[in-house]
């Protein structure tokens, strides 16, 4: 590769001084961000009137130190390169008033402009995910994964790992974006997510490799994410600015957002039917998403296949996509219970269902999807 | 003037043979006890004196000196005031000491002279037989139990007089009139959580299949099919199950019903269950007639579930032997007392060492375990629960790991209307126990020269030979390994639970409808993919 012979990228030392000065900043930054709306106006400013903006009496100190800032002050971590908006692998998406000025890479700069360049869709869901956004969220990746679209997602969340997961399982590449240094054992649980990720796609940081994540960098890494992605599609989201900060911030930069649709009495769909109504593209699966992102999906999925089912367990997996979703409901009706079980062991071995909380089955396909009719003409960006 | 008796002391589950020497010789009056005496062996001095003299005996005033032979062991237990006192009436000639060297005594004694029962009668009974002792003389209240043993003679005595006048050849005083036996279990089912448990909930089945009065049964069980039919294959082969469901749906309910549909205890089990049961005091006298079920409180510690902190006490796990031990609540347990379950479950007893004493009990028991889906309990309704996914995650790390590995069914309850009409019974404890007892006979007729007779209890290498799965069946296993519903050992309990289900079906080969119910019943061994 010539990426190796000319040796790992870097980003010029300005751009390396403003990601020490973020981390210099950490404690104000987290104070602002309260302010959900403010917090990408802040990061727009320049060096100078960033400090000056949240210094308060550490602003002279602070440039004094800027001014001599020597980027060999930095720890350099294994494996981890760095780019900035002045290098030409820098990418494209991203550019923008409120995008970071340059990102720390795990999984190598060429291939995150590479990514960045093709088709790359958000996936956010709710921090209470239930069982129900994370299947559909793994789900909804898979299909992506095959359609040939990047999955990108912040390192946080069930969603977010399902989502992951699920394009990793078709040998999808994903971009995690996490919110401090990427250095920083993360917990136990994104340990294996971030070391996966990076096996054929990328985890990128705002931050220093060794520093621990921000509350700021959380709100910083939704709007990264957002930046990246053509479209940003809320799995779950309760109604409130926390939940819907993804759908907003990709607003501000005038990206797509889609939503997918809940139980109407559910408090964690409150949000995404609230965007549905205000007029986002309602998405059920894959199949929806690529056709939003103009593309005609290149290969099925043959695990959402349920043509040429046996009827005993079509009749089960329709009864579980109403509703009766338990092993002691369905076989209520029945005499044994024997039959229900046998059934539902079958589904689960074939993929078509999966298990949630509480006992509760899942269905991992839709039961009966009609043939998508050819791709309507693709949808105005809202 | 020397005089010699035998008598036990209580080590775990054994008693210990001890030698009580006893001189008198001319000297300053006062009474000496040597031999590593705890401090009820060193008040039974007082006990003694007063005894002797309010029986209408004489107490020699010389100098008495008494040897607890082995040096070694320590005596501990008010049970060796009879053996002390008789001593005493031996070496100052006023009973023969050749007869009182050829009986055993353990008994503690009232100032009045009166003989009181002590714990481990029966342990102490089986000692003396394997001491060769020709006679055992104790308390009334406890020779039903002693006499379980058939090699000895069983001598029950009311007082001191009483035990003299048969060392000195005369008749036994008459066994009281049997009692009304109180509920063995009844103090596991005292212990649980007050509120939820009924007092009277102790304990069930009994010898002989009738229906006693008071006892849970399986019929009060409305609805939960479901979870009913999955209590039955536990049931059926020595499973451990895991019940989880919202609050309210009857998970504690239906595991107090689960001791009711298990067999009878066999003679030899039961003569076990009244020794372990008759050292902790549990027992009302006589034989154990039904199967323990113990429920200990989720604030127990390690040492009060496996044992250890005291020498003359076994743990829960052990108390549970040959029943079923009931934790509710599984969650709310401490890390350290689940992890000790695992050697207790995995082989059927427990090895406890502590500074001076080793000892191995044995806690071969059916694990029934009881759980919220989350911290509110009310996971899977979207509308209703309110943990976060930090708080589902340390829920689920919590139940997760070696523990639930060694679980082999799992069943989720959830709300019924218990007035619906479909909420009927589904069977009665004593149609449920008939179901299970076969499938024990049909088991136990299969498996007859291996040492694990249940399917629950099978090794890797008797399932092979026993599983007999078809075709279909293994390539369904096969399926399962490569979509990674299942782990290794979690194909492994799978087929022993198919297994189980084909027994109670009457089924020799395990056919796939076994299959699909055992695969639909494992524990969720995906508890933890969600964070990955």
């Amino acid at each position: 590769m010539s990426e190796a012979r000319r040796g790992a990228a870097r980003a010029c030392d300005g751009c390396l001084r403003r990601s020490w000065l973020l981390a210099q900043l950490g404690g104000q930054l987290d104070y602002r961000c309260r302010d959900r709306e403010r917090l990408p106006e802040l990061l727009a400013l320049d060096d100078e009137a960033l400090v000056r903006a949240l210094g308060g009496r550490r602003t002279g100190e602070l440039l004094a130190r800027w001014a001599r800032f020597d980027a060999c002050q930095l720890r350099r971590a294994k494996g981890v390169e760095t780019v900035c908006e002045h290098d030409g692998r820098y990418p494209g998406p991203l550019r923008g008033a409120s995008a970071p000025r340059m990102l720390y890479v795990r999984g190598g700069v060429r291939r995150l402009s590479r990514l960045g360049a093709g088709p790359v869709v958000a996936i956010a869901g709710s921090e209470r995910a239930s069982d129900h956004g994370v299947a559909v969220a793994g789900a909804l990746a898979r299909g992506l994964a095959l359609g040939g679209v990047t999955v990108a997602s912040a390192a946080t969340g069930a969603t977010a790992a399902a989502a992951h997961a699920g394009a990793r399982a078709v040998g999808g590449p994903t971009i995690a974006v996490v919110p401090g240094g990427l250095d920083v054992t993360p917990p136990a649980g994104r340990r294996s997510l971030l070391a996966r990720t990076v096996e054929r796609g990328c985890a990128v940081a705002e931050l220093p490799c060794d520093l621990p994540g921000r509350i700021w960098g959380l709100a910083a890494s939704e709007r990264t994410v957002a930046a990246l992605a053509q479209v940003t599609v809320l799995v779950e989201a309760e109604g409130n600015a926390r939940e819907l900060a993804p759908a907003m911030l990709a607003r501000a930069i005038g990206r797509t957002v889609a939503a997918m649709p809940g139980r109407v009495t559910s408090p964690l769909s409150t949000g995404t039917n609230a965007l549905l109504r205000d007029g986002a593209p309602l998405v059920r699966d894959a199949l929806d998403v690529l056709e939003l992102l103009g593309r005609e999906p290149t290969r099925l999925d043959t695990d959402g296949n349920t043509n040429g089912l046996d009827p005993r367990l079509r009749g089960v997996l329709e009864r579980v996509a109403a509703g009766v979703d338990t092993a002691g409901r369905l076989a209520r009706a029945g005499e044994d219970g024997a039959d229900v079980l046998l059934a539902l062991s079958e589904l689960e071995l074939l993929g078509l269902l999966g298990r949630g909380d509480g006992g509760r089955y899942l269905p991992l396909a839709p039961a009966a999807r009609p043939p998508p009719q050819g791709p309507r003409s693709k949808p105005a960006a809202i | 003037v020397l005089a010699r008796a035998h008598t036990f002391t209580i080590d775990g589950l054994h008693a210990r043979h001890v030698v009580v020497e006893l001189d008198i010789r001319r000297g300053l009056p006062a009474f000496a006890i040597v031999g590593l005496a705890d401090a009820a062996v060193r008040e039974a001095r007082e006990r003694v004196r007063t005894a002797i003299l309010n029986s209408g005996f004489e107490f020699p005033g010389r100098r008495i000196t008494a040897n607890l032979a082995p040096g070694d062991v320590p005596k501990a237990g008010p049970g060796l005031d009879l053996p002390l006192a008789c001593a005493v009436l031996a070496a100052s000639d006023q009973i023969p000491r050749e007869r009182l060297e050829k009986h055993a005594l353990f008994g503690e004694l009232a100032l009045d002279g009166a003989v009181k029962s002590c714990r481990g009668t029966l342990a102490v009974a089986q000692a003396t037989s394997h001491a060769g002792l020709r006679g055992l003389i104790l308390a009334p209240d406890c020779a039903r139990e002693a006499a379980l043993i058939d090699e000895i003679d069983v001598a029950p005595v009311a007082g001191l007089a009483g035990a003299a006048r048969v060392l000195c050849g005369g008749s036994p005083d008459r066994l009281p009139a049997v009692r009304p036996r109180r509920a063995p279990g009844r103090t596991g089912a005292a212990r649980a959580r007050p509120g939820r448990a009924r007092p009277d909930a102790g304990c069930r089945s009994v010898a002989g299949g009738g229906e006693i009065p008071g006892m849970p049964d399986l019929a009060e069980v409305r609805g939960q099919h479901h979870a009913v039919r999955a209590a039955v294959i536990a049931a059926a082969g020595a499973h451990n199950i895991l019940l989880s469901g919202p609050p309210g749906t009857g998970k504690t309910m239906l595991a107090r019903r689960i001791a009711s549909i298990l067999p009878p205890l066999s003679r030899a089990e039961a003569i076990e269950v009244t020794r372990i049961h008759g050292m902790a005091g549990t027992l009302g006298g006589g034989l154990a007639s039904s199967r323990p079920f113990r429920a200990p409180h989720h604030s127990i510690t390690a040492a009060g579930l496996v044992g250890g902190a005291r020498r003359d006490r076994v743990g829960e796990v052990v108390l549970a032997h040959h029943g079923v031990l009931f934790l509710d609540e599984l969650s709310e347990f401490a890390r350290p007392v689940l992890e000790a379950l695992r050697q207790p479950v995995e082989e059927g007893r427990v090895a406890i060492v502590r500074a001076g004493s080793a000892a191995l009990y044995p806690a071969r028991f059916m694990l029934v375990a009881a759980t919220n889906p989350c911290p509110c309990g009310y996971a899977g309704q979207e509308d209703r629960c309110r943990c976060s996914e930090a708080d589902l995650t340390r829920h689920r790390r919590k139940l997760s790991g070696p523990l639930l590995d060694r679980i082999d069914l799992a069943v989720s309850l959830e709300a019924t209307d218990t007035h619906a009409a479909d909420a009927t019974p589904l069977l009665s404890s004593r149609e449920a126990r008939g179901k299970v007892t076969l499938a024990w006979q049909r088991q136990a007729a299969r498996m007859d020269e291996a040492g694990a007779a249940l399917n629950g209890r099978l090794d890797t290498r008797l399932l092979r030979r026993h599983a007999g799965l078809d075709g279909k069946c293994e390539e369904m296993v096969r399926q399962a390994g490569v979509r990674g519903l299942l782990s290794g050992r979690g194909q492994q309990r799978v087929v022993r639970v198919a297994r189980t289900i084909a027994d109670l079906a009457g089924s020799a080969k395990v056919r796939p409808v076994d299959l699909g119910a055992a695969i639909a019943l494992r524990p969720e061994s995906s508890l933890g993919s969600r964070a990955a």
